[in-house]
């Protein structure tokens, strides 16, 4: 049974953070590559936070605001970069943020992390956790099936198909990419302030690329813009993720049986979704 | 001096990897996550066959590099070919795929301990204040016999034309008869070769840890960006300028003698590309294409 929960938990802490990735990349066609670099800044924005004030709620404010400016760092790339150099730059800048987390390891905790991490209050019993972060996960993903089906997701996939032709309908790109930015943002501090203090610990490894070639992964087999079908490619993949923990293989064969399974599934995904994953553009 | 001579040998193997890639965005459009993963497979081949197999440094050079090349031919077929005319940027997404499957096999066959090539082989030279190994030195001259090649290739072969013809207008070059996908084939598989002797330089030079990748692949892909796409020499210079940065933003001493700590090398190097980007999106060698 707790295995059971242990699985919701993460199927409903993963989503906020895939989702918002989803709206941007997936919905949007923005070759943002960098989600796990604002995941990290949230994550270490808050946590650090509470360990200095001791208050969840200054935590909090203090890690969407990180995770709103890191978000908006990335937004400001995107408006400057082509799509390609905007994938490449922004990984690039992933991994200058994880080299100066990892270096500056008086304030950070280095390649320790940030151990000891108190849960909320009333969050302590593993039924409770799972009622909490499945409320917020469903209630994240009305909020996001509604903006995709609202004018926003129009004007997002208006942008994304034909830029030009969108702005000249009054469609402003900035104010569409950055609000799409900021709601990644926060579905990367929802996810992270809840998986940190389900395993009461920030670690360095849990921001590295291979989460984020896990991410992409989720949102290709999913169908890239699809609420409902990224979300249903989540609870599948992270089951799966978690039920090859018992094959009776040893640990280091495992790993990289792991990033094998998973990496024929993005490649099949991307081979079965080939014409319509960058889709061409619409002509009369 | 000493810095200058660490950035050339840095920049070499910058440019070893870099160009090959400026050569493949020209002509194929596409990016090649994999890449990192490409380099290691030459040098981890290299390592096995001079170390466990106790062949000459040659032939296990050669070796790699033969392994290399196929190891690139089959992702192309794989993973560029079957995408790339539908859309430029699928490749993006399915070479991340590959380099997912080559780590697994990489970790599977050689394991996650740092391999080195030539261990306790070098000869070091003192010039005066500069150190360095013959093996650092006929690196960096082995890469300027490569580069100059690439560069006599590109123009004064006919086949080095049909290159630059097909990264100036890939469709009129198409309508002149140049067989497109015979020349993509080729280029992509030069470019992992290349990325092969960058990882055998890596091998000889340090060491292989399967953790290096990923960043060679982003240092490589930020110098192409940087000189400017699909500028050839953009890229080169770019290179060596991303490794001189490297060098002394850790070896010179900045605002009070103080210095940075050098495991912020390569935050100062990418922090300074996606600056120099900000300032001139273009690259900082970008040139104007031909039109009509």
């Amino acid at each position: 049974m707790n295995f059971i929960l242990h699985i919701i938990c993460v199927i409903a802490m993963t989503l906020p953070n895939i989702l918002g990735f989803n709206l941007i990349f997936g919905k949007g066609k923005i070759f943002h590559f960098g989600p796990i670099g604002v995941s990290l800044i949230a994550a270490y924005a808050s946590f650090l936070t509470l360990n200095a004030t001791g208050s969840y709620l200054v935590a909090i404010a203090i890690g969407s605001t990180f995770a709103l400016l890191a978000s908006a760092l990335f937004a400001w790339l995107s408006f400057r970069l082509d799509p390609d150099g905007l994938g490449i730059l922004s990984i690039a800048a992933h991994l200058a943020i994880i080299n100066v987390v990892l270096n500056w390891s008086s304030f950070t905790g280095g390649a320790m992390g940030i151990p000891k991490i108190p849960r909320m209050p009333y969050l302590d019993s593993l039924p409770t956790f799972t009622i909490t972060v499945s409320t917020i996960a469903i209630c994240w993903i009305i909020f996001l099936f509604v903006l995709e089906h609202s004018a926003f997701g129009r004007q997002l996939q208006a942008l994304a198909e034909h830029e030009w032709y969108a702005k000249a309908l009054g469609i402003n790109r900035i104010r569409i990419h950055m609000i799409a930015f900021f709601i990644g943002g926060i579905g990367a501090l929802l996810t992270n302030i809840f998986y940190h203090q389900y395993i009461h610990l920030v670690y360095l490894s849990d921001f590295g690329y291979p989460v984020f070639i896990y991410f992409v992964m989720i949102v290709v087999a999913g169908r890239p813009g699809s609420v409902l079908g990224v979300t249903l490619s989540t609870i599948l993949i992270v089951t799966l993720k978690e039920a090859v923990r018992f094959i009776p293989l040893p640990s280091h064969i495992l790993g990289p049986v792991r990033l094998l399974i998973f990496g024929v599934i993005l490649l099949a995904a991307v081979w079965v979704q080939r014409d319509s994953l960058f889709p061409k553009k619409r002509t009369i | 001096m000493q810095l200058i001579v660490n950035g050339l040998i840095a920049g070499s193997l910058a440019a070893l990897m870099a160009g090959g890639l400026a050569l493949v965005y020209g002509v194929l459009g596409v990016f090649n996550l994999a890449l990192g993963q490409l380099s290691l497979i030459g040098g981890m081949t290299a390592w096995w066959l001079h170390g466990p197999m106790e062949l000459p440094l040659l032939p296990s050079i050669l070796g790699g590099i033969f392994v290399g090349g196929i190891v690139t031919w089959i992702t192309f077929e794989c993973t560029v070919a079957p995408f790339y005319r539908r859309d430029r940027f699928l490749p993006l997404v399915t070479t991340i795929a590959w380099s997912m499957i080559l780590d697994a096999f990489i970790l599977l066959v050689f394991q996650e301990y740092p391999r080195s090539i030539l261990t306790n082989e070098k000869h070091f030279l003192d010039l005066g204040t500069v150190r360095f190994s013959l093996e650092q030195l006929a690196l960096v001259l082995v890469t300027f016999i490569f580069i100059s090649a690439v560069a006599w290739m590109l123009h004064s072969t006919s086949f080095g034309r049909k290159i630059r013809a097909t990264v100036q207008h890939a469709d009129a070059a198409r309508s002149l008869g140049i067989s497109s996908s015979f020349l993509h084939r080729v280029v992509f598989i030069a470019s992992g070769v290349l990325a092969a002797c960058g990882g055998i330089y890596m091998g000889i030079d340090q060491n292989l840890t399967p953790t290096i990748a990923f960043p060679i692949t982003i240092k490589a892909y930020a110098a192409v960006i940087a000189g400017g796409k699909d500028n050839f020499w953009g890229t080169i210079l770019a290179a060596y300028l991303i490794a001189m940065i490297e060098q002394f933003a850790v070896g010179a001493p900045w605002f009070f003698g103080a210095y940075i700590p050098v495991g912020y090398q390569q935050t100062v190097a990418l922090v300074f590309i996606i600056v120099i980007l900000l300032i001139k999106p273009s690259g900082l060698f970008s040139r104007q294409l031909r039109t009509t």
